[in-house]
């Protein structure tokens, strides 16, 4: 090879068309799944996929892993990865219980609160203490769910009589479910954070080229610290999303959490090395597993059929990914 | 040596879609000749290697290996018919032994098992050939210096019996010592009756170790055979196909006060106690040979590596050490020495690249104002002649030379005081070497101070106010613009003068 | 390595309740007989000093496993002759082997095991046994009959059968029941499905229509989305069979969110407090069947007359029983309050 790359116009070249972004096109890919997967779930169970009340039962069913995915895009965009998010919701969700007798508002501090402090940890192991982010949030995984079963002796707590956490789980607000709402609200304001500011713009230098981000000045370290954050921020969100529709705050929910939110990044078209994000693209992951899991239970078929199913999915996005190189 | 050509080019084109990357390259090379290849970046140098190796197959024309014309696209017939291509970044495994490098592919067996034994002494053998015998067979790969490897890649192609050897821009990544072994390396090959074909950007070069030289541009041969001591003016108006008044602009003075004021820095190991001064309108070159510490001074005062001792003042006024966001806030800017891993995301567009360093200025609220930014960047450019000048493209796509001026755009628009370019012209054709050397003299002459860091010491001869030469960490000659001549900064990259490193400046 | 982990901790301690069954109190210190060679392997009894006994069970993730493990505890400090080496719980096979060793290493008299995986931990049961050390195995069957002295073993197959007989009775042999499982594919989730399905066939042949059946993983928040897209699907319920009282939690949350608690009834498994307070309120839960961790304690008692070279007291043979299988108790409003000191 030599200094120079075949794209830059050796000889006499026609102007170079401007490429579409990969990205662009992994976002339409998915809203032609979607757009596949609604018309397949209304062939095949015409009575109940389709209806207003089964739509929006599945926006508030992506609600929880969407918040997470969306805090997971931030954290992939650097380069990052938090495998914890699922044990952080349990480990918030019981820290909020705690308050139980002190009302939602206090549940909802407690929670978020639990939420930020074990991002926080995430945060300074991997930004000052080097650790690799796989290992740091591995630790964080069990720590979190050690945590969980602790402080709450290993039984749930009812959630029975806040009505404002209850709301936040199952409530409505003009006929949508308010969990979609606040997912909604996470997304559009993940969306301007990354897209439209300097500090979105920091994240994504950062995990697209650490040196040369440090080399023009932005703060690499600070940048990878905040998005540990954020993701703590978003499992305390998830945990009063969750909890108040369970009514309970329980120390065993949360399993694989993480997996989905990240599969969920990771079709919608961002770069699991960093560098490249977008957050429609996780949100229309997001919608695209919860209508399987949706349309799949409808049918009544076997999990393994699910299964298959979802890893046959990530697989082709992955595969639409590399093509597109 | 014979008469008959190893290597004939006729007539040869290839076209991709949308490309004419050859339109008629005729071309040879004798038996125990060095060939020189020169053009700008896009002239078709690449394509015309790829085609004579077999990796890709020609529209039309004829190439003939020994008379013999060559099947085409199949880049293991090209070898076995004895033409081997010593890639710029080399293709060797960097977890390999340098003898089972050299025989990756076509390793000696002794039945169905490897004959470890014959490879270590064919290796021996042959880097004797090459006067490296001190490189040991058994080190791996990555233990050696880039040169070094070099030479492994080269006993690699002797090991096909290469008669014909095809050096990509060979001499990029070392310094002027490691070049003048390379030299050695080569004039043993051209005694063998190896035909070698050297293509480099340093026009230097051609004289020293070429026979004859061919210009390519725009995909087609613009002269041939030309002798090697043909004058640099005349290769480069054939490559850029003008006149060209001249390859470096007029030095510019230093006008103002002292911008840039580094004392006592060091950092272990790469760097002793160094000082010096940059005054506005200064061009400052510091030049060496490769582990003198030159990128590693650079680092320490830009704050990329946390300086041991010392101290950097801008303006006047004290850096705190070790924070390339203060350094950029004071008003320096750094271009590093790789820009494609460095330097730039390549997968941004050219506005992201350019405004990186100043996001601060383009607000709308807590939002980036798009507009604004576009603009800006746009602005800084157009004024560097950066082709092409669309904001929306992507860096990736751009030359080395105009990825260069992105990287440059971007502390334009930050209206940086002092700037730090290191190897601005690494890997750029010599058209854009010239425009960027103007566009630093430029600058300079706009009121900044601006420090160069080379490998090619004739080109900070060439157009430096004054140059600092650089040897085992420390400053130990300056010398002013119109007295330095190549041969004069070598001197002291290389032999100690006297024990005292010098201190270039004044005190603050 | 995350799904072992969730799956081996969860797998167990979800909702095994076993009522304590003939829990006779004659375990006392009769220590008036000699030593005798037992006729099963070469166990040599101990008639005096301490019962050094290992023990070694899953990690506590929940409620029921965290049960065992602490009832084991408890048990063996009420005996007062009974010196226990516990392992620290881990939720990996491979792990628990390890452990194992090294408390056999230690030469105790009797292991008490609950094994995360029988297939792997077989290997080195097998091993304790050579060595004379005598191993009571609790709940997960090993299926070498040299891996093991005694078992004391729930009856997941029979908690799925008297659920099945109690459907069959409530609904009078009609109507359209969900399933909620546990984590599909192990043992536990496919005998309670069996026994179910077995139960329903035979008294009602095809009169109960099980119109879903899909699984939870025992846990709540799985309970809760699986419920909600099946009361998308199913707009005509009568009943609803939950494997495990902790994930019956998220069903019924998910029930009671769409208002349709007073469409169906719902069971559970296992025997929560909390799940044994919902059924004496009375409602949407209906009954659930025990499996007590307490089980474990009864193994130490086992563990502790084999050592002695005794018996039960109640029963003619000499010899501690090489397998008990504790029933499932159904529990209902009319006799919760029996049952509720047993609730965990």
């Amino acid at each position: 090879m030599s200094t120079t790359d075949a794209a830059s116009g050796e000889g006499r070249s026609l102007p170079i068309p401007k490429p579409r972004g990969r990205i662009q096109l992994q976002e339409y890919a998915l809203v032609g799944v979607v757009a596949l997967i609604l018309i397949g779930g209304a062939i095949l169970e015409p009575d109940s996929f389709l209806t207003t009340d089964n739509m929006l039962n599945v926006l508030r069913q992506a609600s929880v892993v969407g918040v997470l995915a969306i805090g997971m895009t931030f954290v992939i965009a650097t380069g990052g990865i938090d495998l914890s998010v699922g044990s952080m919701v349990a480990a918030a969700a019981v820290a909020g219980g705690q308050l139980v007798d002190s009302g939602s508002a206090a549940f909802v501090l407690g929670a978020l609160a639990m939420g930020i402090v074990l991002g926080g940890i995430n945060a300074s192991a991997i930004a000052y203490g080097r650790v690799v982010p796989f290992i740091a949030t591995l630790a964080m995984f069990t720590m979190a769910r050690g945590l969980a079963l602790w402080l709450s002796d290993k039984t749930p707590v009812s959630l029975f009589s806040l009505d404002g956490v209850r709301w936040f789980g199952n409530g409505e607000v003009i006929g949508i479910p308010s969990a979609a709402i606040v997912f909604l609200a996470v997304t559009v304001f993940a969306w301007v954070l990354l897209n439209r500011t300097r500090y979105g713009r920091y994240v994504v230098a950062t995990g697209g080229n650490r040196e040369a981000a440090r080399i023009a000045g932005v703060k690499v370290r600070w940048i990878v610290f905040s998005v540990y954050v954020i993701s703590g921020i978003c499992a305390g969100l998830a945990a009063i999303l969750v909890s108040g529709r369970l009514a309970s705050a329980s120390p065993i929910i949360g399993n694989l959490y993480e997996l989905d939110a990240i599969a969920a990044v990771v079709i919608g078209g961002s770069a699991l090395a960093g560098g490249r994000a977008t957050i429609v693209g996780t949100f229309l992951g997001v919608i695209t597993f919860a209508l399987i899991f949706n349309l799949l239970t409808l049918m009544d078929l076997a999990v393994e059929i699910q299964q298959i199913t979802k890893g046959l999915i990530i697989l082709a996005a992955v595969l639409v990914q590399r093509r597109e190189r | 040596m014979t008469d008959a050509p190893i290597l004939e080019v006729r007539g040869l084109e290839k076209v991709y879609p949308g490309v004419r990357a050859l339109q008629g390259v005729d071309f040879d090379v004798l038996p125990g000749e060095v060939h020189c290849l020169l053009g700008p970046n896009g002239a078709g140098k690449s394509t015309l290697i790829k085609c004579v190796s077999g990796v890709v197959e020609p529209t039309r024309g004829e190439i003939l290996v020994g008379g013999e014309p060559l099947p085409v696209g199949a880049p293991s017939a090209s070898l076995k018919r004895g033409v081997a291509t010593i890639y710029q970044e080399l293709d060797l495994v960097e977890d390999l032994t340098v003898a089972q490098s050299v025989f990756l592919g076509h390793e000696l067996r002794r039945g169905p098992l490897l004959d470890r034994e014959a490879m270590r002494r064919e290796t021996i053998a042959l880097l004797e050939r090459l006067d490296h015998p001190t490189i040991p067979p058994n080190a791996h790969v990555r233990a050696l210096r880039p040169a070094a490897q070099q030479v492994v890649s080269i006993a690699r192609a002797l090991s096909h019996d290469a008669r014909l050897l095809i050096m990509d821009e060979p001499s990029a990544i070392l310094d002027d010592e490691e070049v003048e072994t390379l030299f050695g390396v080569v004039r043993r090959l051209k005694e063998a009756g190896v035909g070698v074909i050297y293509i480099s950007h340093r026009l230097d070069e051609i004289p020293r170790i070429g026979d004859r030289v061919t210009v390519l541009s725009d995909g087609r041969t613009v002269a041939t055979g030309l002798p090697a001591d043909t004058p640099q003016g005349t290769l480069v108006e054939h490559m850029v196909g003008r006149k060209v008044d001249q390859l470096y602009p007029a030095r510019s003075a230093a006008t103002g006060d002292v911008v840039l004021s580094v004392r006592g820095v060091s950092g272990a190991p790469m760097v002793k106690e160094t000082s010096f001064d940059v005054r506005a309108g200064e061009v400052v070159g510091i030049g060496g040979l490769v582990g003198a510490g030159r990128t590693e001074l650079l680092r320490l005062v830009y704050g990329l590596d946390k300086p041991d001792t010392g101290e950097v003042y801008v303006g006047g006024k004290r850096l705190p050490a070790g924070r390339p966001a203060a350094a950029i806030a004071a008003g320096l800017g750094l271009a590093p020495e790789d820009r494609k891993s460095q330097g730039l995301l390549l997968d941004w567009s050219l506005t992201k690249n350019v405004s990186l360093a100043d996001l601060g200025r383009f607000r709308k609220g807590p939002l980036i104002d798009g507009r604004g930014e576009r603009g800006a960047a746009l602005e800084q450019l157009r004024a560097l002649k950066t082709v092409p000048d669309d904001g929306e493209r992507i860096t990736r796509e751009l030359s080395g030379g105009n990825q260069q001026k992105v990287v440059l755009a971007r502390w334009l628009l930050r209206e940086c005081k002092v700037l730090l370019l290191d190897e601005p012209t690494r890997g750029v054709d010599v058209g854009a070497k010239s425009e960027i050397y103007k566009v630093i003299a430029d600058l300079a002459r706009e009121g900044l101070g601006v420090v160069v860091v080379s490998s090619e010491l004739s080109e900070l001869a060439g157009f430096c106010t004054r140059v600092l030469v650089m040897r085992e960490g420390a400053v130990v000659a300056e010398v002013g613009g119109e007295e330095a001549t190549e041969l004069e900064l070598l001197r002291h990259a290389v032999a100690p003068t006297d024990t005292q490193p010098v201190i270039a400046g004044e005190e603050i | 390595m995350s799904i072992k982990h969730i799956a081996g901790a969860l797998t167990l301690s979800l909702a095994l309740g076993v009522a304590a069954c003939g829990g006779d109190d004659s375990g006392s210190s009769d220590s008036g007989d000699d030593t005798t060679k037992e006729a099963s392997g070469s166990t040599a009894t101990k008639s005096e000093g301490p019962v050094k006994i290992a023990f070694s069970a899953p990690g506590a993730d929940h409620g029921w496993m965290a049960a065992i493990t602490e009832n084991a505890r408890d048990e063996a400090e009420k005996l007062g002759d009974v010196e226990l080496k516990a392992a620290e719980g881990v939720t990996d096979s491979a792990a628990q082997a390890d452990q194992v060793e090294t408390l056999i290493a230690g030469k105790p008299d009797a292991l008490v095991i609950l094994p995360n995986e029988p297939d792997a931990l077989m290997p080195v049961a097998q091993k304790a046994m050579a060595a004379g050390i005598p191993v009571i195995d609790v709940d997960r069957e090993f299926t070498e009959q040299g891996a093991f002295r005694a078992l004391i073993t729930g009856d997941n197959y029979g908690i799925g059968y008297q659920a099945g007989n109690y459907f069959a009775d409530e609904l009078k042999c009609s109507g359209n029941v969900v399933e909620i499982q546990g984590i599909a594919g192990i043992p536990v989730t496919e005998q309670r499905s069996q026994g179910f399905r077995d139960a329903l066939k035979r008294k009602c042949q095809d009169g109960v229509k099980i119109v879903a059946s899909q699984p939870a993983d025992f846990v709540p928040d799985k309970g809760l989305s699986v419920m909600e897209n099946i009361l998308q699907a199913q707009k005509d319920i009568d009943a609803v069979y939950t494997h495990d009282d902790d994930m019956a939690e998220g069903v019924v949350s998910a029930i009671q969110n769409a208002g349709r608690e007073d469409e169906m009834f719902l069971t559970g498994a296992g025997g929560s407090k909390a799940a044994m307070e919902q059924i004496k309120e009375g409602g949407l839960y209906r009954a659930t069947f025990l499996y007590n961790p307490s089980m474990s304690a009864s193994a130490i008692r086992m563990a502790r007359l084999i050592v002695r070279g005794q018996g039960f007291e109640e029963l003619t043979e000499p010899e501690v029983p090489s397998k008990i299988t504790v029933p499932a108790t159904t529990v209902t409003k009319d006799n919760v309050d029996d049952v509720m000191n047993l609730g965990f």
